[in-house]
């Protein structure tokens, strides 16, 4: 047997000057460096469901991301660097997304993730992604929380949230229809925190909550809900019912002919849940950040590049799903460019406040991201079905526009508390 | 109890809808006892068929398919209830013939091999009619709402909870008032013996497995126009059919019709009552009678009961 060869001493000294090397060049807490040769791609994980209740608006917010990608590798790359991706299915199951991102950072060498429609599938996602200090984008998912209590360092949130299109819709509900109200409400994340703004902004606005339905996820018959309805007799209902669920809730509220009455506010209304539905399916006045026909500069060029881009698609036109996952792409690699670096504490660093003209984001008015919550403050657009479309895809008809101050979500500014810097891991892609 | 009547109304219609999906479900396990867990993808199928047929795809862009679109809407319902059906039996029937090497082994081959064939149906669905919401076009006769006690109803549920009792009658006369019905069960009974008498036992096994396909396509297409169209529609059915038999009684015929009856009052009463816990009704109502009576309500007592 070989004798060692170290001292006590030779230890002693190895230990200080590994211990001095990490004062020094901190950060203390580096996951993992990967080699920051110039030829070696920009991965990023799409972390999108391509099954479960949001297997669609997963398909096209993984277009909107994939198109960002391609026009990025198209000027050449980031940084130099071609951008390359790889799609996990999340299967629109929290635990699913804790387990595709922990794969695509430990096992697939992704260096940032974005995607997410389901707002529980985002919160489990951006909790892995903080224990490896992975910068992920929340792209479509829109529950207060994931820019309120749940917010991290690492996570930035593309959407609306249910605040934002409750204030857009809630005052002027009142003073249109009646102050009388019931929720429906998908009981999950999203459903709750929607429902609980909702509350809040009636009691503030003098509405009352004549009753609250709660939907379990999955939910195909509505009928038991929709008699509660008819029996409660409220003057609007309030519907935070989102993926197949809100599908299967339109076709059957078209059938009964009671799109008109109650009145009807549907939170937030993803484009790919009524892509392609007769109109009389798509009742009530509904919120979204996007419309491909709005009349400002760069929205016709961009549903070109869509349709350049997918000539296949069923999906004809681009929606908000799809332009939410493109322009948190777009931004994130924006962001790495600028940075000069994948160091992911000076990407944050640049997404962190970004402002964004209008016109680049094909939106009324500025946006920005606000450095508080992580969350973009965006143009939040109410709209309705389309009495004269001009053809099968013009199905919105745009009501009003709200500034990003008018819709602000004021309780996320109290309830986020981003970890620091320094807790947050180093981490380069 | 005044509230209550319409949701028992609901209850019960609902609960004839979930009998018809559960039918075909419920003979292939009958009869061939094989879990077919590719039924909710023939459902699925079935309905994507009748869209088809409604909308005259087949023929598109051709003389025929004009006039073919031209024809009323009537007309082209009642061929959709027809050619939906038989195309999912043609295809159930293929899948029985992928089938055959598993007979006589374990039940997880089985098992894997139409969890693998759901998967497929699935993706040729998007790959044929693509991955977006579709809409199931219903005669207006049919369509719309009727009043009844001051509450609106869906004209077209009735007409589908109808349309389950016609189905479930005709496959009890197909079972109980036929020469063919007498041999599927003995099939089921007693396999070796059936086959000793002479019948085919690989052509009963090849029919029974069809007719469960189409019992799934049709109850696709009757139930698509409530709950939306798209490619996973099928997940949405074998949970609610697996429960079905277990709660009925592998096998029993009665026994599901029953136990899809009790389903549907149990998630109607319970959606009005206390909403959230509607789908978990389902499986409480299988704890519940399952605890009791592990051979589900109509089920034939097993050896080792006795």
């Amino acid at each position: 047997m070989a004798r060692s060869t170290l001292t006590r001493r030779g230890l002693l000294g190895t230990t200080a000057a590994a211990g001095g090397l990490s004062v020094v060049n901190g950060p203390w807490r580096h996951n993992r460096v990967w080699a920051q040769a110039t030829d070696k791609p920009i991965r990023i994980g799409l972390t999108s469901d391509a099954s479960g209740q949001y297997a669609n608006s997963g398909a096209s917010d993984r277009r909107g991301m994939i198109m960002a990608i391609d026009e990025a590798n198209a000027r050449g790359g980031v940084l130099g660097r071609k951008v390359e991706h790889i799609h996990l299915d999340t299967e629109t199951t929290p635990a699913t997304g804790s387990r595709v991102a922990e794969r695509m950072i430990t096992r697939e060498e992704c260096g940032f993730l974005v995607g997410a429609v389901s707002s529980g599938v985002a919160n489990a996602i951006s909790q892995v992604a903080q224990k490896y200090g992975v910068i992920y984008m929340n792209t479509n998912s829109s529950s207060p929380s994931e820019s309120g209590e749940n917010c991290h360092r690492v996570k930035f949130v593309w959407d609306g949230n249910g605040t934002n299109f409750a204030k857009a819709a809630v005052k002027n509900s009142i003073d249109r229809f009646g102050k009388n109200w019931l929720l429906l409400t998908n009981d999950y994340v999203w459903g709750h925190e929607t429902a609980a703004s909702t509350r809040a902004l009636l009691a503030e606005y003098g509405g009352e909550v004549a009753d609250e339905i709660l939907v379990p996820q999955g939910t195909r018959d509505f009928s038991a809900a929709l008699l509660s309805i008819q029996q409660a007799n409220p003057d609007v209902v309030a519907a935070a019912v989102g993926g197949d669920d809100q599908k299967a809730l339109r076709q059957q509220v078209a059938q009964l002919g009671m799109g008109s009455k109650p009145a009807w506010i549907n939170n937030q209304q993803d484009w790919p849940d009524v892509y392609g539905l007769p109109l009389d399916n798509l009742f009530g006045v509904f919120g979204t950040t996007w419309y491909y026909k709005l009349d400002l500069p760069g929205v016709a060029e961009f549903v070109q590049r869509y349709q350049a881009a997918y000539p296949d698609t069923s999906m004809r036109v681009p929606g908000n799903v799809f332009y939410n996952g493109y322009m948190a792409t777009r931004e994130l690699l924006a962001a790495i460019e600028r940075a000069g670096t994948t160091n992911n504490i000076a990407v944050i660093k640049e997404l962190e406040g970004l402002q964004m003209s209008a016109e680049s984001r094909m939106q009324t008015y500025d946006a920005m991201i606000d450095p508080v919550t992580h969350q973009v403050q965006q143009t939040i657009y109410l709209a309705t079905a389309n009495s004269a479309p001009v053809d099968e895809n013009d199905m919105f008809e745009i009501l009003t526009e709200s500034p990003p101050d008018a819709v602000r979500d004021t309780s996320a500014d109290a309830a986020c508390k981003l970890e620091s810097y320094e807790d947050t891991p180093s981490f380069d892609a | 109890m005044l509230n209550l009547v319409p949701h028992l109304v609901n209850g019960l219609t609902l609960g004839l809808l979930f009998a018809l999906i559960a039918l075909g479900f419920t003979l292939i396990v009958g009869v061939m006892e094989v879990i077919n867990l590719a039924h909710g993808s023939l459902f699925a199928l079935g309905a994507y068929f009748a869209l088809s047929t409604i909308g005259g795809d087949w023929f598109a862009g051709t003389g025929f398919g004009v006039w073919w679109q031209g024809l009323p809407l009537w007309t082209r319902y009642v061929l959709a209830l027809a050619i939906g059906p038989i195309l999912a039996g043609a295809a159930g029937m293929v899948l029985e013939f992928c089938l055959r090497p598993a007979y006589g082994k374990a039940p997880l081959y089985g098992l894997l091999l139409t969890f693998g064939a759901a998967l497929v149906i699935e993706e040729l669905i998007r790959l044929g009619w693509g991955t977006g919401e579709q809409h199931l076009e219903v005669p207006q006769a049919i369509n719309g709402a009727f009043f009844m006690g001051g509450l609106i109803f869906s004209k077209y549920k009735f007409f589908a909870a109808g349309f389950a009792i016609l189905a479930i009658l005709a496959v009890w006369l197909l079972l109980e008032r036929t020469p063919y019905g007498a041999v599927i069960k003995a099939g089921a009974h007693d396999s070796e013996m059936v086959r000793a008498l002479g019948y085919d036992l690989a052509t009963l096994r090849l029919l029974v497995f069809g007719l469960g396909a189409a019992l799934a396509g049709l109850a696709g297409v009757v139930m698509v126009p409530i709950w939306g169209l798209r490619p996973h529609v099928g997940i949405d059915v074998v949970i609610p059919a697996f429960l079905i038999i277990a709660i009925g009684g592998v096998g029993s015929f009665w026994g599901a019709v029953l136990a899809s009856l009790l389903v549907g009052l149990a998630v109607g009463v319970t959606g009005a009552y206390a909403p959230a816990w509607a789908t978990m009704s389902m499986y409480i109502l299988l704890i519940l009678i399952l605890g009791l009576r592990a051979r589900g309500l109509l089920g034939r007592k097993s050896a080792l009961e006795s």
